[in-house]
């Protein structure tokens, strides 16, 4: 039982950490019509800024990762303005190469700004507490806590307030969203810049635990695009659900099988599933007209 | 089934619905042997639909399209795959023409009889005799269909930048490569202007005759229907309104009111 | 006749360029032994050339069927793993290990290509660069057969059974296959299975309405992409004799799909110029610039930024400035000619 709550609040957090990730993949999805291969190596590259930061002046770690999620958001509006804005009549599969291009500018940037060493990004918060048997530090408790906060601040925002109806409305037809008058290149630009600083958070919440470096959020972004299609790429809840069920069954695995094999066991898992299930868990068919 | 003699196509009670709006309801007609027959109906009718169903595009929620195959076999259509459909005896053509930018107008013809091409990929790879036989014989074949069209000419030059009436034409070569038994026809006419319009007329007899095979298309221009087609079909909201000669559909009160009714406005 | 001469001539010319491009490409060990160049040269180029023979895979998929592998470095990697087991440790011919080299990596390219492609097209990279992910896993954990990050070696192939290559025999048969794949290649492309992906690039309603199987052709261009990356990482095997878990990680799979996008999609000699700009310019000249040539990073920034600037202003590749050049010299010899007469 105590183990089972142990894996249980595990999976809370691994599952808050790929939520966050992947809604910023689905989000831009649905604004620019690309998979943002390059979301984890932003988020990797603003985490060695935070930490960076945090290094040389000495602040709290929760003010680092804001400072970190600020500058996501700034680099997210300038990835939007310099590239993907001007991309708008490029394919989407060329959209997809470009950022597949960023990965490689960021990936190389990041040794040169920040070193090729491991940095260590401290807990938010220090202590733990017993619950049933299974230990929780206060830090998973703030990660899983502010995730869901934050989940539910842009599910509210996505639902009732404008931007969020622009960016459904982007989403469903760009065309006849600019007709209607919706400003879809700031609403584009918006999602960019708040998929950078979530994904960002993800990343600094996963950095104590591993440290900051320049494969930190490998792992993270390939379980984040699955997710993504387990989730049907169109549905932002699905995406999260499909996050936390795959945070649920990692910690499974590497309890019960193996931690080595963890990830490939639940790759290859997560492949069959879609070769049974193509449109993923909860995701439609969609006719396409000729 | 049994009473497909003469008949090549015979639709019965067919029906799509998207998202609960029926966009065929319960329809059927059938198509005789050598006959050119014309789907008809105001914008939105589902004609369109109807095609998309026949060669499988979509798959209706209920319905037979019974069809007698180039081996004279009567199959119900429905469930085949939509890449087996042109095996069976019958081509599309599509209302926006969908011919390739980047290959020659004879390349584009060639992919027409891509089900004939029997060679092995490693054939292909090291461009083998019967690969080499292969491509001869059917080039030779799409350059015959060409220069009876009048096309022979400008074989070897890319579709990209042809004239309007030009890519039609090179769209119907490509669909006569495998001596289909049904021919469809989404808008063949649309767009062009009044002389390209006749020699689509004389062209389509033409092939008729020639082939021996059917042709059902959609046409809004009611006088190339009128002038080409043995029988017509006249639809509105995925519902048949009447079947009959050119002459008889434009006496019909139902379709004037439906689709020539503006006359009266 | 005359028509015919024409198409002999259209035909055949690509095969003639072929070959010559080889026997430039074989001149280079001499130039090598008589002092002109650098001993080093040949490795950068021999791996250029590795890397032309797998990019050339992955445009037939890029290129024709507009779908994108991440797993191109990690099914290099299997072809190097795979044939240093079985020449090495199980001491069987070259030529058998090629063969199973290539064949085993398909296998496991169609399977994900199976579970991949029968829905959406992007679904693919995803699939791949998790599939790219576990081989990396076996790469390192596998230790058994690959010695985990310690590496793997492998000699200089012996072909039929006695023929020993030396360095310089191994760039020869390297050149020699790139050579066989780019014939091969564009023979594919102008046969019915190129026109049929062409079709199903431009227009997926035609060509399925041509009786083009599309799921089962993106299969095949995926089949052969992953055969090419395999052949690739043989070869890399062979040459360099040593592999190791770290050299078969994304980046990699980047460069490649850099080449193609840089040099010129759906175009042979576009690959390969490609593979020496991405391949070439960093190793032989960024690394020579005072500054930027001690910075780590220079070589991948340089390819991100010349990936994004060449789909946003020139999408069909650097291949095409020739054509440009051509045309505008055209158009300023003709105003020459208006201003004269």
């Amino acid at each position: 039982m105590d183990i089972f709550v142990q894996i249980l609040l595990n999976s809370l957090e691994t599952g808050g950490i790929y939520a966050l990730a992947a809604l910023g993949i689905i989000l831009i999805f649905r604004t620019s019509v690309t998979t943002n291969f390059a979301q984890g190596t932003i988020s990797m590259f603003s985490a060695f800024f935070a930490t960076i930061v945090l290094m040389i002046t000495g602040i709290s770690s929760i003010l680092a990762a804001v400072v970190g999620m600020i500058f996501a958001l700034i680099l997210g509006i300038l990835v939007d303005f310099f590239v993907i804005s001007r991309a708008q009549k490029v394919n989407p599969v060329s959209k997809q190469i470009i950022t597949l291009g960023l990965i490689m500018i960021f990936l190389g940037l990041a040794p040169m700004l920040f070193g090729t060493d491991p940095l260590q990004f401290p807990r938010f918060i220090y202590g733990s507490h017993s619950f049933f048997g299974a230990t929780i530090s206060y830090n998973a408790i703030f990660n899983i806590i502010v995730g869901l906060i934050l989940m539910g601040i842009l599910f509210f925002a996505l639902q009732k307030t404008k931007w969020g109806l622009s960016v459904r409305a982007t989403a469903s037809n760009d065309i006849v969203a600019r007709m209607m008058g919706i400003p879809t290149a700031s609403v584009t630009r918006a999602s960019w810049a708040i998929a950078a600083s979530l994904g960002t958070l993800a990343a600094l919440m996963l950095a104590p635990t591993n440290s900051v470096n320049l494969s930190m959020m490998d792992t993270v972004q390939v379980t984040a695009l699955l997710a993504c299609i387990l989730g049907g790429f169109t549905s932002f809840y699905g995406a999260v659900i499909a996050a936390y069920l795959i945070g649920f069954a990692s910690n499974l695995i590497s309890f019960y099988i193996s931690s080595i094999w963890s990830d490939s066991i639940l790759y290859l898992l997560i492949l069959i599933i879609i070769l049974i299930k193509p449109t993923g868990l909860f995701g439609k068919k969609v006719v396409k007209k000729v | 089934m049994d009473n497909m003699n003469n008949k090549v196509l015979k639709i019965e009670n067919l029906s799509i619905a998207f998202g609960g709006l029926k966009a065929v309801d319960d329809l059927s007609f059938d198509i005789n042997e050598g006959e050119i027959f014309g789907l008809i109906g105001p914008n939105g009718a589902g004609k369109t639909t109807v095609f998309n169903c026949i060669t499988q595009f979509y798959k209706p929620d209920e319905g037979k399209i019974y069809f007698k195959n180039n081996k004279g076999e009567v199959e119900d259509l429905v469930g085949v795959k939509t890449h087996e459909i042109i095996g069976k005896g019958l081509v599309r053509t599509f209302q926006n023409i969908e011919l390739i930018r980047e290959l020659t107008v004879v390349e584009n013809v060639m992919v027409g009889a891509h089900i004939d091409f029997k060679a092995s990929l490693f054939n292909q790879f090291f461009r083998l005799k019967k690969t080499r036989e292969e491509e001869a014989k059917i080039r030779k074949r799409a350059e015959d269909i060409l220069d009876h069209m009048g096309l022979l000419a400008i074989k070897d030059m890319l579709t990209a930048g042809q004239p309007y009436g030009v890519l039609k034409k090179i769209e119907l070569a490509r669909a006569l490569m495998l001596n289909p038994k049904l021919i469809i026809l989404d808008e063949p006419a649309a767009g062009l202007n009044d002389t390209e319009t006749l020699s689509l007329v004389n062209l389509i007899r033409e092939i008729r005759d020639e082939r021996n095979c059917s042709i059902l298309l959609i046409e809004h221009d009611m006088k190339f229907v009128n002038g080409l087609c043995d029988r017509i079909c006249a639809i509105n909201f995925g519902k048949l309104l009447a079947i009959g000669t050119p002459q008889e559909i434009q006496k019909n009160q139902e379709v004037q009111i439906a689709y020539l009714g503006k006359e009266d406005d | 006749m005359n028509n015919k001469l024409t198409n002999f001539y259209k035909l055949h010319k690509p095969y003639t360029q072929f070959l010559l491009f080889g026997i430039i490409l074989s001149f280079l060990p001499l130039l090598v032994s008589l002092g002109i160049v650098k001993y080093s040269l040949l490795t950068t180029v021999a791996s250029i050339l590795i890397y032309s023979i797998v990019a050339l895979g992955l445009n037939l998929l890029l290129g024709y069927s507009g779908l994108i592998s991440l797993g191109t470095a990690g099914f290099m990697g299997m072809g190097t793993y795979l044939t240093a087991f079985i020449t090495a440790d199980l001491g069987l011919p070259f030529e058998l290990a090629l063969i199973i080299s290539v064949a085993v990596p398909m296998l496991i390219g169609v399977l994900t290509g199976l579970v991949s492609l029968r829905i959406e097209g992007y679904y693919l990279a995803i699939a791949t660069l998790a599939i790219s992910e576990i081989l990396r896993k076996v790469f390192i954990e596998f230790d058994f057969i690959t010695n985990g990050f310690s590496g793997k070696q492998a000699q200089y192939p012996k072909l039929l059974g006695f023929l020993q290559l030396d360095r310089n025999g191994t760039y020869i048969l390297i050149v020699f296959f790139l050579i066989l794949v780019m014939v091969m290649m564009h023979n594919l492309v102008n046969s019915h299975t190129g026109r049929a992906l062409s079709t199903m690039r431009g227009s997926e309603a035609a060509a399925s309405a041509m009786g083009v199987n599309i799921y089962r052709h993106r299969l095949l261009s995926f089949a052969i992409a992953v055969a090419f990356s395999a052949l690739g990482g043989v070869l890399y095997m062979h040459f360099v004799r040593y592999t190791y878990p770290n050299a078969w990680i994304l980046m990699l799979s980047l460069n490649i799909l850099a080449v193609i996008v840089i040099g010129g999609i759906r175009s042979i000699s576009g690959t390969v110029l490609g593979a020496f700009i991405v391949f070439g310019v960093p190793d032989l000249i960024l690394k020579r610039l005072p500054v930027i040539g001690s910075i780590d990073g220079a070589a991948y920034i340089f390819n991100g930024v010349l990936i994004i600037l060449v789909i946003l202003f020139y999408p069909n590749g650097l291949i095409n400035i020739r054509y440009d050049i051509q045309r505008n010299l055209r158009k300023l010899f003709k105003k020459g000619e208006e201003i004269n007469g």
